[in-house]
Parts: structure tokens; C-alpha cells; sequence
């Protein structure tokens, strides 16, 4: 991409995410609400991002809109370069399924199913052409959990495990068809203190360690001050910087609150590094 | 490998819900237990029917208006007179494409009696006699091994020898009996009487008896009704072979015939045939010939008064029937179109009935379905965000609709064979026989089987379309969110 940056050019990685004049409304009975009323934003590749805001705010509904979860907003989502508007539900399904992790508050595991079917299941519904043979998915299936630190409880249930491992779990599950974002709703919304502080550093380790792009939407304050960069969402538009007085902003690409264009530059080489 | 993985969650689904998904099933187990067994039944009771008791490949032929007593359920005499079937219409009917053979019969036109069995039964039984005759060497294949079916009194047979003199039975050797010469004429002692008194200076010479083939009905209907209503002794068919018994020819319990003597006759046993006529005795047409001349005329010895028709092929018989008709002739009515009709009836309420309770059961599967996807809408919601596309919910959610089907229907067939087998069993310990009852009343062809099988798939994957659409359609964003 070609950036007029300080009246030179400089060529920078396409943003792994880009939204421009997304507005959502939602319609219950004759009543339509616009929670989102133009949300501009752009993510580039490998950065940790926090998102915050006031409940109801529409925090949640941004972040599904971005990982494919929802199709029917007004404006335009990139990702990766594709235009989420344009894809079929079949098309949109194959993106989640092989660019997408999310994670969310409750952690929505199947209860009759082991951890290994748990985290493999992004591998049911592959529709790739390089889609994993059993051998090769229970290695991964391995990995992720060793990843999370849950490999000796493989053949475990769900039950049998602490909140803290089962949000683990779910990371897993998300980072099992080795996604190029991971989307958190409130991952941590339902752990006490010391375990939210695990996972979160468990996303902050995925992110330094594989590059991988994450967005996290939280109330906790701990994990909007470990980010990168901090998005707040308050009446319907979107703000950078953790308070209203570190200055609204259209993140077009001019003035930036918190995070200069050089670091901004700076993350696309940390992802070739880690070799994707 | 894709498909064979979500088959695998179908599964798992279905063991984790199976108790809702038997309480689901119940309805469609009966329902395709109910289809199964009386579909079943009604097989079972069409291949006794029309294979034994009205057999479709053999139709018997006979003038127009003419009533002849065919079927076993129409009992009784009737008087002949009209049309006859002759040599040219035998020829004729065997022209007809589609019939294999034609065998002609003719009608015993005297009113007779035939009494005995008294060292089978204990008791002499004593009935009118209904009899016809046909040609022997179209029925060999039906008589028992060690004896003979054929015109023993025939003068012109060169096989007949001229009878020797005797004075007792035991003069003759095994199977003939001493007493007068074939038609001798007896003299009615009195109005009514069925005896008869031989001329003075008759001589006794050595007789063979008069070869007899029966229906196999007979023995059925008399193991079935006639034994218990008189406490005799089951008969087994082949232990009745060579019995012997008496005729008395111009003899009648009702009317006497007009003609002041009696023709005594003994007879034997010698097979079954289903050529013979239902409900009385076969012999060689020469004994009926020589009867109906002796106490009618001439003519009646070339009137045939029915033809049995074989038509090895189903499909032609309504071809033959017609060709029947053309020549001016008739097919008796034996029945077996109006059993068969029933039949269909039959099959036709039973499987509505079971089509209503296996329609209610979908009802049942739609609500049990509805209120799974409700319970499931958060892992429904996480497949969704893990990459199921709207498809691959609706494939899941039928898939299990269709393996709850499969199974309710496996379950179900089983319940209907395992019924079957214990009516069977009751009826042969607990039933009293009956005429043709068989060993067993049901039949599962495979084409049963895999009805009723798809009949369960199909039902439960109805009773599921409304609720795997509402599921693939839910917006997974709203279920994971909490909305
Ligand atoms: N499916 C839906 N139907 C109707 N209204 C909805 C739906 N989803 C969200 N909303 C409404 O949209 C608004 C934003 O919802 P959203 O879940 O995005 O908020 P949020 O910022 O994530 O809040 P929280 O912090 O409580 O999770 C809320 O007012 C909510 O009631
Ligand atoms: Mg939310």
C-alpha cells in the first residue's frame, strides 16, 4: 500500500483490517436502534488491540462483524485484503474457518466431547483443500493444547476443568487452523483476577511469539494498559485511546493518538519473521 | 473426510441426547412396528389366500350360466343343463395363448352317496357324493407312489384282463375286493334305501377299486372343522392313502334317482390334486362316462361340464380370461378376485393407520428437535464461529434426524418380527386349528423392510426440516452474545 506519510512515500504491508463507515442497527419490533453510526478503523498485521467502552456500547457487535460472524451492516469490512460484504455464507464460513479465532466470556465448549475433539473442531468443518488427515490433526491437536498447557488433559471432558482451563481450552480451539486473527469478547470476563491475568498473557505470548493479530474486547483495565493500542466505542462511534480525553479521532490515518505510523510500519516485519 | 467428521458429531450428538431421541423415537418405532406387522400379515395372509385356497395360476372354465360349485366355501350340488364344453372347445381353450394345459372334467350327473371310513375314524361318515372326472394321464403326477390312477373297468384298455372268479376279498390280493362285475345293476330293496340287492346267480369276480384323488382343501377343512365338530382323529394327507371306501351310485339322502336300481361301488384313495375338484372326489373320466350314460343318456358321455385351465404366467390370466369368454365360455368364479380385493383393503387401512401414527410421531421428533436446537443454540453458535456454514447445521441436524430414524425404524421392524414370531407361536399351541391355517401368518419381503426403514428416515427427517432450518438460520453473532 502507497501512504503519503510526512510528503515522502513509503510502502507499508496492507492493514490486516480495514473498516470504513460501518453502521449497524439492530431492529426489535418497529423499534431500529443504531448502535454503530460509522466506525473507521485499520488494524495492521500483528498488532494487539483493545477494545473498549461502556456496556452496550456495540463493542461486541464490531468485533463479529470483523471475524464474519455478521453480514448485515452498512459500510465496508476488509480483511486480509477481501471484502467481507461480498462473500456467500459459504464463502464467509470458510474465512472463519480458516482466518478466524474467536474466544469469548463464556467459553463454549461441547460438553461431551474431549479436549482434543474440542480444539479440533475448526477441522470438521474445513472445507480447504489442505484440510488436516487424522493423523496430522491430532498432532495439532497436540500442539495447540501444549500451546495452552493442557496437553496431559487431552482426553479430559470440559467439566473436569477450571475456568481458567477451559478458557485455555477455547484459545486452543481458536488457534487450531492457525488463524491470522483472534478475536476475544471479553475473554476474561468470567475469570477472577489471577486467571484473567494468565490468558491475557497467554494472548500477549501468541502475539509476540507467531505475530498473529489479535483485537480484544474487555472491561478490565489490565488488559487495555498490556495492548498495543486501545479503541474505545462510546455512542455508536469509535475513539482511540483508553479515555475521552486522550482525544477523539477519525483513524484515517492522520493524527494518531497513542501510536505512531513507524511502529505502526514496524509490525509487518515481525510477522515475516516469525514466519507466519 | 469433511463429511465423515460431521457424521462423526452427528453421532456423538445422538448419544449424548438419547434420551430425549428415544423418547422422540417412540412414536415412530410403533408406527413403523405397526406398518411392518399388519403389512407383514396381510403378505402372509395373500400367500395363503391366493397361493393355496384360490390358486390365480389355474381357472376353471365353464359354459355360461352355468353354476358350477367350484370355490370350497360354495358347498352343495347343482344341476347341470345348458351349454357344455365338447372335444373342439378343449382344443380350442388349449389354443389360447398363455395356457400351459387344459383339463377337462366332467361332472357325476346321478345323485350318489358315498359312506365309510369307519377304520380311519371309528364312525362311518356318510355324505352325497359330488364327483367328476378327468383324464388320468393328465393327473399322474399326483398319485401316491404304489398305486394307480386309471380306468380299471374300461373293456376296451387291453391292459384290463378278463376279472377272475372269487368268493372272498382275499382271493383277489392286495388292492381289489371280490363282488359283483362293474355295473351291475342292483335292486332298490325300498323308496329311499341305499342299498341294493344283487341279481340271483350274479357272479363275484375280483374288482379293482374305483381310483379316487381329493383337493388338498379337503383334508383341510375336515382337520380344520369337520374332526373337531364330531371328535375324530387329525388326519396327516399321506396316512389317508389307500383308505377305501363306498360308493352307491343313484342313491340320494335327499332324492332318490327315478330309475329303480342302485350301482354299489367300492373306491380307494390313491392322491391329492389340486385338479381335483374342491369339495368331493376325482376319478377317471371313463367310470363318470359310463355313470351318466347308465342313468341318462348316451350323449352324456361326451359332455365335459368344466375345464381346468392352467396359466403358468399371472400376467396373462387376464388375457385367457377373455379368450374364454370369445369361445362363449366362462371363468368360474372362484373368489379370488374379491379375496384379493379385500386383501388391499386390508393392507390399505392398516398402513393408513400406521401412517397417521408415524405422522404424529414427526409432530413429536419436531418438537423434541425444536427444543434440542434451543439447548444447542450456543454450541449451534460456536460451530458457526469455528466455520459451519447455514448447510453444514442443517446437514447435522438432519443427519441426526436421519440416523434416529434409521435406528427407530431398525427397532421398529424388529418389535413387528418378534410379534409376529410370538402370534405365530401362540396360534400353533393356543389357536384350535382351521381350515389352511398355516404355519405362519406373515411375510417380510425385503421390499417391506426397506419401506419401512424409509418410511422411518423420511418421517423423522420431516419432523426435523422446520427445526434444522430454524437452527441454520439463527444469527450465530446474537446467540454468542446473549441476544
Ligand atoms: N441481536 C440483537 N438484537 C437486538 N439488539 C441487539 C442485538 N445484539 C446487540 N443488540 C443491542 O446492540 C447494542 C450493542 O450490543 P453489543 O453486544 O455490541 O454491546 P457491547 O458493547 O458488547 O456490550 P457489553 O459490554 O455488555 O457486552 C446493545 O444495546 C444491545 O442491546
Ligand atoms: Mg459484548
Amino acid at each position: 500500500m502507497l501512504c503519503r506519510m510526512g510528503g515522502s512515500l513509503v510502502w507499508s504491508a496492507p492493514p490486516m483490517i480495514r473498516v470504513r463507515g460501518m453502521r449497524k442497527s439492530y431492529r426489535t419490533g418497529k423499534l431500529s436502534t443504531e448502535v454503530l453510526r460509522g466506525i473507521d478503523l485499520e488494524i495492521e498485521t500483528g498488532e494487539f488491540v483493545s477494545i473498549i467502552g461502556p456496556s452496550g456500547s456495540g463493542k461486541s457487535t464490531l468485533l463479529h462483524a470483523v471475524g464474519g460472524l455478521d453480514n448485515d451492516y452498512g459500510g465496508s469490512i476488509e480483511v486480509d485484503g477481501k471484502d467481507l460484504r461480498t462473500l456467500s455464507d459459504r464463502q464467509l464460513s470458510a474465512y472463519r474457518n480458516g482466518n478466524v479465532g474467536f474466544v469469548f466470556q463464556s467459553f463454549y465448549l461441547l460438553p461431551h466431547l474431549t479436549l482434543i475433539e474440542n480444539v479440533s473442531l475448526p477441522a470438521v468443518f474445513d472445507r480447504g483443500d489442505q484440510a488436516l488427515a487424522d493423523g496430522p490433526l491430532l498432532d495439532r491437536a497436540h500442539e495447540v493444547l501444549r500451546l495452552v498447557d493442557l496437553e496431559d488433559r487431552a482426553q479430559s471432558k470440559p467439566t473436569m476443568l477450571s475456568g481458567g482451563q477451559r478458557q485455555r481450552v477455547a484459545i486452543a480451539r481458536a488457534l487450531f487452523n492457525r488463524p491470522k486473527l483472534l478475536l476475544g469478547d471479553e475473554p476474561t470476563g468470567n475469570l477472577d483476577s489471577k486467571l484473567g491475568a494468565q490468558v491475557i498473557e497467554l494472548f500477549r505470548k501468541l502475539n509476540h511469539d507467531s505475530g498473529i493479530t489479535v483485537l480484544i474486547v474487555t472491561h478490565d483495565p489490565r488488559v487495555s494498559q498490556i495492548t498495543d493500542r486501545t479503541l474505545r466505542v462510546e455512542d455508536g462511534r469509535l475513539f482511540e485511546g483508553a479515555s475521552p480525553a486522550s482525544g477523539a479521532t477519525a483513524p484515517e490515518g492522520e493524527a494518531d493518538g497513542t501510536s505512531s505510523p513507524a511502529e505502526i510500519a514496524a509490525k509487518p516485519v515481525e510477522l515475516e519473521e516469525a514466519g507466519a | 473426510m469433511r463429511s465423515s467428521r460431521i457424521s462423526r458429531l452427528v453421532v456423538a450428538n445422538i448419544r449424548r441426547s438419547r434420551n430425549h431421541f428415544m423418547l422422540a423415537s417412540i412414536g415412530i418405532v410403533v408406527g413403523i412396528a405397526t406398518f411392518s406387522f399388519f403389512i407383514a400379515l396381510a403378505q402372509g395372509v395373500r400367500a395363503v389366500v391366493l397361493g393355496k385356497i384360490f390358486p390365480l395360476d389355474q381357472l376353471e372354465v365353464v359354459p355360461k350360466s352355468l353354476d358350477v360349485a367350484v370355490g370350497p366355501l360354495a358347498l352343495g350340488t347343482s344341476t347341470f343343463g345348458g351349454d357344455v364344453i365338447d372335444d373342439a372347445k378343449v382344443t380350442q381353450l388349449a389354443a389360447i395363448p398363455g395356457v400351459a394345459i387344459v383339463y377337462p372334467k366332467m361332472r357325476l350327473t346321478v345323485p350318489s352317496i358315498v359312506w365309510g371310513g369307519e377304520a380311519l375314524l371309528g364312525a362311518n361318515l356318510r355324505s352325497e357324493l359330488v364327483a367328476d372326472g378327468i383324464n388320468p394321464a393328465l393327473v399322474q403326477a399326483d398319485v401316491g407312489s404304489g398305486l394307480e390312477f386309471r380306468d380299471f373297468d374300461d373293456p376296451s384298455d387291453p391292459a384290463n384282463s378278463a376279472p377272475e372268479r372269487c368268493r372272498t376279498d382275499a382271493d383277489c390280493g392286495e388292492h381289489r375286493w371280490c363282488g359283483p362285475p362293474a355295473a351291475t345293476r342292483r335292486t332298490r330293496r325300498n323308496d329311499g334305501d341305499d342299498t341294493g340287492v344283487i341279481p340271483r346267480g350274479t357272479p363275484m369276480v375280483c374288482r379293482h377299486y374305483v381310483p379316487i384323488l381329493v383337493s388338498e382343501n379337503i383334508v383341510e377343512l375336515y382337520n380344520g372343522g369337520l374332526r373337531r365338530a364330531h371328535a375324530l382323529p387329525k388326519l396327516v394327507p399321506d396316512s389317508v392313502l389307500g383308505l377305501t371306501f363306498n360308493l352307491v351310485i343313484g342313491a340320494s339322502m335327499v332324492e332318490a334317482s327315478n330309475k329303480g336300481y342302485l350301482i354299489e361301488e367300492k373306491a380307494m384313495l390313491v392322491g391329492f390334486s389340486r385338479k381335483a375338484i374342491s369339495l368331493g372326489l376325482t376319478m377317471p373320466v371313463g367310470y363318470i362316462q359310463r355313470f351318466n350314460v347308465d342313468f341318462g343318456s348316451p350323449d352324456d358321455a361326451q359332455r365335459y361340464h368344466s375345464a381346468i385351465v392352467m396359466v403358468p404366467e399371472k400376467d396373462d390370466v387376464a388375457a385367457v380370461a377373455k379368450g374364454v369368454a370369445d369361445l362363449g365360455l366362462e371363468v368360474a368364479d372362484t373368489g379370488a378376485e374379491q379375496a384379493a380385493l379385500l386383501i388391499a383393503i386390508f393392507t390399505l387401512i392398516f398402513a393408513l393407520v400406521s401412517g397417521v401414527i408415524v405422522g404424529i410421531a414427526a409432530v413429536n421428533i419436531m418438537h423434541v428437535f425444536f427444543m434440542l436446537v434451543y439447548e444447542r443454540q450456543h454450541e449451534i453458535g460456536i460451530m458457526r464461529a469455528v466455520g459451519a456454514s447455514r448447510g453444514d447445521i442443517l446437514r447435522i441436524i438432519l443427519g441426526e434426524a436421519a440416523l434416529l430414524g434409521a435406528m427407530a425404524g431398525v427397532v421398529g421392524v424388529a418389535i413387528a418380527f418378534g410379534s409376529s414370531l410370538v402370534f405365530d407361536w401362540i396360534s400353533a399351541n393356543y389357536v384350535p386349528d382351521f381350515p389352511y391355517k398355516p404355519e405362519t401368518y406373515f411375510v417380510f419381503p425385503w421390499w417391506l423392510v426397506a419401506s419401512a426403514l424409509g418410511f422411518a428416515v423420511g418421517f423423522c427427517i420431516l419432523g426435523a426440516l422446520l427445526p434444522a432450518r430454524r437452527a441454520a438460520r439463527m444469527e450465530p453473532a446474537a446467540v454468542l452474545s446473549g441476544h
